[in-house]
């Protein structure tokens, strides 16, 4: 990074910001694949010709302690992680996997079959079936033409 | 290996490669004392007990998972938030882990490694003979 230039004395804060930059970049990706600051648990939703797959990664949680529900149009999952024979913190030589409690809502797609709804939880990995409704079929709206 | 093998089968043709574009990731791990020796778990969201392999070589330890598709091949994704890919991470031992009683359980996605501790060899005098 020059110090001083000739000329124009506002190029060394282009040479800072530039700097500023490389920082930031840095510090993002030593964060990057690390689940700070996001909405947990991540999900991935997929549509089929019939109905619209809702899936999660969870990891370590028990089906009883897995809560899932419908309250006004929105899909609720609720859950906690407890570790079995959960040793004291001074045991741990190496601790990346978070656990506790969580919650998040995720608004459905519209013209969902609420009551038709299923889920299943496999290896960890939740998946939620939402079927879509027979008249989601698109609809026509008419244009009135008004010439003023 | 748990991986049970045909004699007549060879151990080639047990799993073919994985295709070049399929993403890896490297799962997050605990590893604490137990007192008798080590625990190590790992997160493996979608890995089943047939599509993981744990195997010691020398004092290095490797689990790679698979993870089974999620979503059917028609499925169009339209929201995402993670990526799908197999696991993969590997641990250089100490030397006092006895290797031949290490065992493993996959519990709901998550891997539990023991690692016991090798019994410490009793110190041993040694007479030393005066004339």
């Amino acid at each position: 990074m020059a110090v001083f230039r000739w000329g124009s004395p506002l190029e060394a804060f282009r040479d800072m910001e530039r700097e500023m930059d490389r920082v930031l970049r840095t510090v993002n990706q030593a964060f990057e694949g690390l689940r700070v600051g996001r909405p947990y648990p991540p999900v991935n939703v997929y549509e089929l010709p019939s109905e619209y797959l809702l899936t999660a990664e969870l990891p370590g949680v028990r089906t009883e302690d897995l809560e899932l529900s419908v309250v006004n149009g929105q899909l609720v999952l609720r859950g906690q992680r407890v570790e079995p024979n959960d040793p004291p913190p001074e045991r741990y030589r190496r601790n990346e996997r978070p656990h506790g409690q969580w919650e998040r809502s995720i608004p459905l797609p519209e013209r969902v079959q609420e009551e038709q709804m299923s889920a299943e939880f496999i290896n960890g990995v939740l998946t939620v079936h939402l079927p879509k409704t027979p008249s989601a079929q698109p609809r026509q709206i008419p244009i009135s033409e008004t010439n003023s | 290996m748990s991986r049970e093998n045909d004699a007549q089968v060879p151990a080639v043709t047990e799993m073919p490669p994985p295709p070049p574009e399929r993403f890896v990731c490297t799962p997050p791990i605990d590893i604490f004392d137990n007192g008798e020796g080590l625990v190590l778990r790992a997160d493996l969201p979608g890995v089943s007990g047939e599509t993981l392999e744990l195997q010691v070589q020398d004092n290095k330890l490797t689990l790679f998972g698979r993870v089974a598709q999620q979503a059917p091949d028609e499925a169009r994704l339209i929201h995402q938030e993670y990526r799908v890919g197999d696991y993969l991470r590997s641990f250089i031992l100490s030397e006092d882990v006895a290797h031949d009683r290490i065992s493993a359980k996959l519990l709901n996605g998550v891997l539990e490694v023991t690692l016991p501790r090798a019994p410490q060899t009793e110190p041993r005098r040694i007479q030393v003979k005066t004339q």
